[in-house]
């Protein structure tokens, strides 16, 4: 029997973080939705609410059925806050979207504030995940994204 | 302008700073408990601003569709897969491929709802976009 060079463990989460971006579309139009009838504030509040409930069902299940190893020990009491920072883009968001940037050029610029910031993380490690040096095959596909993604955002989509 | 623009890259930093911290708490938890978490002190943070502010509920809010508020659980299942992702592929690699698929999906998205986009810019932005998934997911 042949064993294979080397397993392509890799595959899976790249194709698996592409069809989440999925998510975040559908996300966009149902939130969207609630901005259009109750404001951008409420629709954030009312993602979150639901959201929580969500995830209290989920985690009755799966608890249930004892969901998941931690890799790590405790987490460090500013590990919890990440949502801080999610609820602060909403209000970032809007404010950017309601000016000449409208949202083409909101999304543009956050596309480079994800960049930079991730680039940053992966290279030091930030907030205790692991520091990361970008392949050069990582660097020419993102290119490829990052370029793609731009044209579609500034030249590419109707509603934008 | 300025001001605005500051906004809306801080808005892309914040983006990449939540995951980045979601990713850290699900090593010593889950991938849901984090989401958990970070739904749960968002929520706390919103209705504070909003109980000072006012305006969480403004008057027309209950008019939304009941399918508008899915977007919640569909958050729940996105926040746990960035924390799963990020501690595999990295902060990188996970921002730019959920982006990538936003962009195609939204692509998608547009032509069922019979918005036509415009050709040559979408075309050869989405071949961009496909080719990247495929080179980064190909074994090196």
């Amino acid at each position: 029997m042949e064993i294979p060079a080397a397993p392509r463990r890799r595959a899976l989460p790249f194709l698996f973080a592409f069809a989440s971006g999925g998510i975040l579309t559908l996300m966009a139009h149902t939130n969207g939705t609630l901005g259009h009838y109750g404001g951008p504030f409420f629709a954030s509040w009312m993602a979150h609410g639901a959201g929580t409930v969500a995830a209290i069902l989920l985690l009755a299940v799966l608890f249930r059925r004892g969901e998941g190893q931690a890799l790590k020990g405790r987490a460090p009491l500013w590990a919890y806050l990440g949502g801080f920072s999610g609820a602060l883009t909403v209000i970032f968001t809007a404010k950017a979207v309601n000016s000449p940037l409208a949202l083409s050029g909101t999304l543009a610029l956050g596309l480079a504030g994800q960049v930079v910031f991730s680039l940053a993380a992966d290279k030091w490690g930030l907030f205790g995940l692991a520091k990361r040096r970008l392949s050069l095959k990582d660097a020419a596909s993102l290119g490829l994204i990052g370029l793609g993604s731009v044209l579609i955002i500034l030249f590419g989509r109707a509603g934008l | 302008m300025m001001l605005a623009a500051l906004f809306a890259f801080s808005a892309g930093l914040l983006i990449s700073l939540s995951r980045q911290i979601n990713g850290r708490l699900s090593l010593s938890t889950s991938p849901l408990v984090a989401s958990f978490w970070n739904h749960v002190v968002g929520l706390a943070l919103l209705t504070a601003i909003g109980l000072v502010i006012g305006g969480i509920f403004p008057p027309g809010a209950a008019d939304s569709p009941w399918w508008a508020y899915f977007g919640g659980p569909l958050g729940v299942i996105f926040v746990a897969s960035g924390s799963w992702l990020i501690v595999r592929i990295g902060a990188t690699n996970t921002a730019l491929l959920v982006i990538g698929g936003q962009m195609v999906t939204g692509i998608v998205l547009d032509l069922l709802a019979g918005q036509k986009p415009v050709l040559w810019a979408s075309a050869l932005g989405v071949l961009m976009i496909i080719s990247g998934v495929w080179i980064s997911q190909k074994r090196s």
